[in-house]
């Protein structure tokens, strides 16, 4: 056991910078880059208003993200039930001091800046259960009592967000819980009952009218879409009129018709994807997806290398919410999908989704970093 | 106590992230196939979707064929329409863009809910005309404005411009709006569509109904780069086919003696200045059977229905006792009256009665079981047939009538022009009616005491009372076919594009030339003579003028009424007192044009029918349009498409 206890070795800044896994973070700038030259092309070949704020605040995130590397994993364990519980204050006054933005409330106003706490539940959800499953054995996940803790976790968060309301930021916390939850050992007949649950739940909202009209027709509309062709089925016809038309190799760079002649809604955020792949075809979405792929495969195999609990949990989770992201939009702006306003991860242009996503990172690169740690060494405390 | 080297958790957790990073790439996979379908698997169908975002195939609306005098005065054209379109397709809610329009142009709720109407009809892809016939300063802030309508596209279209207004609607008739039944009736869909085209307007009546095919024109067509907001990028030079006009119609109408006779036709009589003018005229040319004039009075004006027109307008129109929708000039029947006894007279020498053989008129006689009043009380004295034309003496017709076979008369009267219609264009032209046994038979159908004729109807018949209806345009007929003993048609166009329709040549009517003749002096007599219209007379001496007067009894006077007083027609109410016929040609010794003329309860064609006829004849007299030059169309086309192009 002394071995356990010894403390691990300190290492200099430099020790710990060679060791920042550079590969994720060219991955991420690839998918950023994209974002980019995007971005300039809806901007009919300008670099304002997004594709330069796009290209500087990516680059404030890389530092920010590295900084966070070279802290070790035992502070971010140690902040992250202050982070979680700080995140659910956040989301708790959002009803009382919030800005109103198009009929939903979703901000805080810090002295000039917003900030939306939403988004920052989606790293503090993640550390906190990372942090609760941290310190439960793996026969105590499954028991019934130790599952209140983390459905109170997830279910509190999902709640508010939901009454804001933002359907698809709640879906998406909700889901990342579930999938931590799983991650961490969950019984499968524990699972099945869930999503039976979740079923008969989801059928319950519907039946007593507790969705919003507009986003019960998000969801008529996603089944139907021709049922309404000039309303929410419109955007998504002509999104997926501008992926089709790019056919194998795309119409080119700042040659999309349907992006240039503005037939699609949100193209710098939710429908990137679509002049993306209107202007780079097959080859280019697919490429895109890749880079995706390999930015959750490499975030996948640090978590698994990583000795402490807290980290691999915590990897999984900032990987899901990415991979979340990415499906949902891709998914939503081909009609696999309603339409829920998630964003293209690093691509769309948004400061604070882009803050979140690569503070996750900034986490997993911390995980990397310190893979060697198990964080255990203070003792344990639930 | 915790083991943080839990290998059974350890294990656990990298199985799970292993099936979780399954999971994410399998739907990895599904969303690259879904790529896969649209991109490539179904890309065409994609492309062609974009290609109709980005190019519209605009339908370029032709402008209709103008409508010409034989002079080639314009009757009908097109003007400039500013006007506002919707394009349902673009303006995202319909609702909130007729709001902001609204803040420019008013936008009546009647109107908010045509154009939803419309939109159901039409389709969300067809631009709706939201308000036409705007004034410069607004169609100038709809433009300013329209960075913030959505949808709204202002366009200058063409619309239907009659520069002579009411004095022509007769003979035009006017455009209105496609009905349903327009779009049904349509061949093939490139019509159909160009019928949708906002404001797009077809023939209704008259002219504009009856030649829509030649007037209406060739669509062109032209695609366009449009953005989202329907903006038009850029036009696509080679996908152009410029619309080609309708062709123009050029006719006989004389503008300037059609505008003359609509006015004699108002004008009210001198002894009557408050008597409403209810008339109608035909002025046609007595060898190529050219029509002059076509009038009648009142008149809707057909500017008032090609913008829509307004339901009080409407209404009004519809119930005027001196009904200005009607054509009486070829949908009015009316008894021809003593206007019918040169047929009587041609009738009873072809039936062998020698026209110099006398009659004494002693103001009735007795026939059957009642006496047959002539017009005269005290009667005319002894007369010939040319004294008992000039005189429009009853007794003498009553005496022939008593020998007349009605079906001879019958066959007279149709050989002269009565009892049919003419192939003009025009819409709505009544046959009238011939009495005769065979007409008596089928009007009877059902009840077969009532079919047999007796010859005292005749009498009836020989004055042009009973059962006897007629059109100013057949009396006008009648009197050319007396002035030229041939069977002249009558004709509204003479030439379609350039195409010049040639004077039908007119047959020799089958009667004795020299019974004619006794008729004709008749005529002379009437007006030149001394006789019931000597007032009417024309002075000139080359342009002497031949008539006949007549009254188309609508009411008879009751003995009930007799016995309180009431004899005179002026003592009845307008709609009971008889119209005033008059028929004529001139000059006598050489005719070149007829005239009829109908005053609706104008009692008497000497008093209130001559005088009209006169001034429009003497008119024509001054004119005489025949010997001047008409138009050649190819020059009219000619010059149209100058203008057009400088």
């Amino acid at each position: 056991m002394s071995s356990l206890i010894l403390p691990n070795p300190r290492r200099t800044v430099r020790d710990r910078l060679a060791k920042i896994h550079w590969p994720l973070v060219i991955l991420l700038t690839l998918i950023a880059g994209a974002g980019v030259i995007t971005l300039y092309s809806v901007a009919e070949g300008h670099w304002r208003p997004w594709a330069l704020k796009h290209a500087v605040r990516y680059g404030v995130a890389v530092c920010i993200l590295v900084a966070m590397g070279l802290v070790a994993m035992r502070y971010w364990m140690a902040l992250a039930y202050p982070i979680y519980f700080a995140a659910l204050a956040a989301l708790i006054a959002v009803p009382f001091f919030g800005e109103v933005n198009m009929g939903a409330r979703r901000w805080l106003e810090f002295g000039g800046t917003q900030f939306q706490p939403s988004e920052a539940m989606k790293i503090g959800l993640v550390m906190g259960l990372a942090r609760y499953y941290h310190g439960l054995r793996a026969e105590q996940v499954s028991h019934i009592l130790y599952l209140i803790p983390p459905a109170l976790m997830i279910g509190a968060p999902v709640a508010l967000v939901f009454i804001q309301p933002d359907l698809g930021t709640s879906l998406l916390l909700a889901a990342t819980g579930v999938i931590i939850v799983f991650v961490a050992g969950l019984s499968w007949r524990i699972g099945v009952i869930g999503v039976i649950g979740a079923g008969i739940a989801g059928y319950a909202a519907y039946y007593f009218d507790i969705l919003k009209e507009y986003q019960l027709r998000r969801i008529t509309t996603f089944l139907n879409p021709d049922s309404d062709p000039l309303g929410q089925g419109y955007h998504l016809l002509q999104s997926k009129t501008g992926i089709g038309s790019g056919g194998l190799t795309g119409k080119g760079f700042m040659e999309g018709t349907q992006s240039q002649l503005k037939f699609l809604p949100e193209m710098h955020t939710d429908f990137i994807f679509t002049v993306f792949g209107e202007e780079f075809g097959f080859v280019g979405a697919i490429g895109l997806l890749m880079l995706y792929f390999a930015v959750i495969v490499t975030g996948l195999s640090i978590g698994m290398a990583a000795k402490s609990h807290f980290a691999r949990l915590t990897v999984v989770g900032v990987v899901s919410t990415f991979a979340l992201y990415v499906l949902i939009n891709t998914g939503m702006v081909m009609g696999l999908a309603p339409v829920v306003g998630v964003p293209l991860p690093l691509v769309s242009y948004g400061g604070t989704v882009m803050m979140t996503i690569m503070a996750g990172f900034g986490l997993i690169m911390s995980a990397h970093v310190h893979r060697e740690h198990d964080v255990l060494k203070k003792g344990d405390f639930l | 106590m915790l083991n943080a080297h839990d290998p059974e958790r350890q294990e656990i957790v990298s199985r799970r992230t292993v099936l979780f990073g399954g999971g994410v790439g399998a739907m990895m996979v599904v969303i690259a196939g879904r790529l896969y379908q649209l991109q490539v698997a179904d890309h065409e169908k994609y492309q062609a979707l974009a290609e109709e975002n980005k190019f519209n195939r605009r339908v370029l609306t032709p402008l209709r064929g103008d409508i010409v005098d034989r002079f080639g005065n314009v009757l009908a054209s097109n003007r400039k329409n500013f006007r506002i379109l919707l394009l349902p397709e673009r303006a995202g809610d319909v609702g909130v863009t007729l709001d902001h329009v609204g803040q420019i142009v008013p936008v009546t709720d009647e109107r908010r809910q045509r154009i939803f109407r419309e939109i159901r009809r039409r389709g969300a892809f067809t631009p709706i005309e939201i308000e036409d016939n705007l004034d410069w300063a607004s169609f100038s802030r709809v433009n300013y404005e329209l960075p913030h309508l959505a949808g709204v596209l202002p366009d200058v279209g063409e619309t239907r411009d009659y520069p002579l207004g009411s004095a022509t609607s007769f003979v035009i008739g006017y455009v209105g709006a496609v009905t349903d039944a327009d779009l049904d009736a349509q061949e093939n869909d490139e019509d159909r569509n160009l019928l949708r085209q906002p404001g797009f307007k077809v023939g209704r009546d008259g002219l504009e109904r009856t030649y829509e095919e030649e007037l209406r024109g060739e669509a062109g067509k032209m695609s366009v780069v449009i953005n989202a907001h329907g903006r038009v990028i850029e036009e696509v030079k080679d996908g152009m086919t410029p619309p080609v006009q309708g062709k123009p119609l050029t006719l006989t109408i004389d503008s300037e003696l059609q505008q003359h006779a609509m006015q004699v036709l108002a004008t009210p009589a001198e002894r009557q200045p408050d008597e409403p003018q209810s008339a109608a005229a035909v002025v046609m040319d007595v060898i190529t059977g050219d029509i002059l004039v076509l009038a009648s009075t009142p008149a809707f004006n057909p500017n008032d229905f090609n913008v829509g027109i307004d339901p009080d307008l409407w209404r009004e129109l519809n119930q005027s006792q001196y009904k200005p929708l009607l054509n009486k000039a070829l949908a009015g029947e009316y008894a021809p009256g003593s206007a019918l006894k040169m047929i009587a007279a041609i009738a009873g020498q072809e039936m062998g009665f020698n026209p110099s053989q006398t009659v004494r008129c002693t103001g009735k006689v007795w026939y059957g079981n009642r006496f047959f009043h002539c017009w005269k009380r005290g009667g005319h004295g002894v007369r010939d047939m040319k004294g008992a034309i000039r005189d429009s003496c009853n007794v003498y017709f009553y005496e022939l009538a008593k020998t007349l076979d009605i079906d001879l008369l019958a066959e007279t009267a149709r050989k002269f022009g009565l009892g049919q219609t003419y192939e003009l264009g025009v819409t709505g032209q009544k046959p009238g009616v011939v009495p005769s046994r065979d007409w008596k038979r089928r009007y009877y159908a059902g009840q077969p005491e009532n079919q047999t004729w007796f010859q005292g109807e005749t009498l009836s018949a020989i004055i042009g009372q009973g059962a006897w209806t007629t059109t100013p345009l057949q009396l006008c007929v009648m009197a050319a076919r007396i002035a030229t003993g041939r069977a002249v048609r009558p004709r509204l166009v003479r030439a379609v594009g350039d195409l010049i329709l040639p004077a039908p040549t007119a047959s020799l009517i089958n009667v004795n030339p020299a019974h004619l003749d006794v008729v004709r002096a008749g005529m002379n007599a009437v007006t030149n003579e001394y006789g019931t219209a000597a007032r009417s007379r024309l002075e000139d001496p080359d342009w002497q003028l031949a008539g006949k007067t007549g009254s188309s009894q609508v009411f008879r006077i009751t003995a009930e009424e007799r016995a309180r007083g009431l004899t005179k027609q002026e003592d009845l109410p307008w709609a009971r007192r008889d119209h005033a016929v008059f028929v004529s040609y001139m000059p006598y010794e050489n005719p070149r044009y007829a005239c009829a003329v109908l005053v609706e309860h104008g009692i008497g064609g000497s008093r209130a029918a001559g005088p009209k006829a006169r001034d429009i004849m003497k008119k024509v007299a001054e004119r005489d349009p025949s010997s001047r030059p008409p138009l050649d169309p190819r020059e009219f086309v000619r010059a149209a498409a100058a203008t057009r192009e400088g």
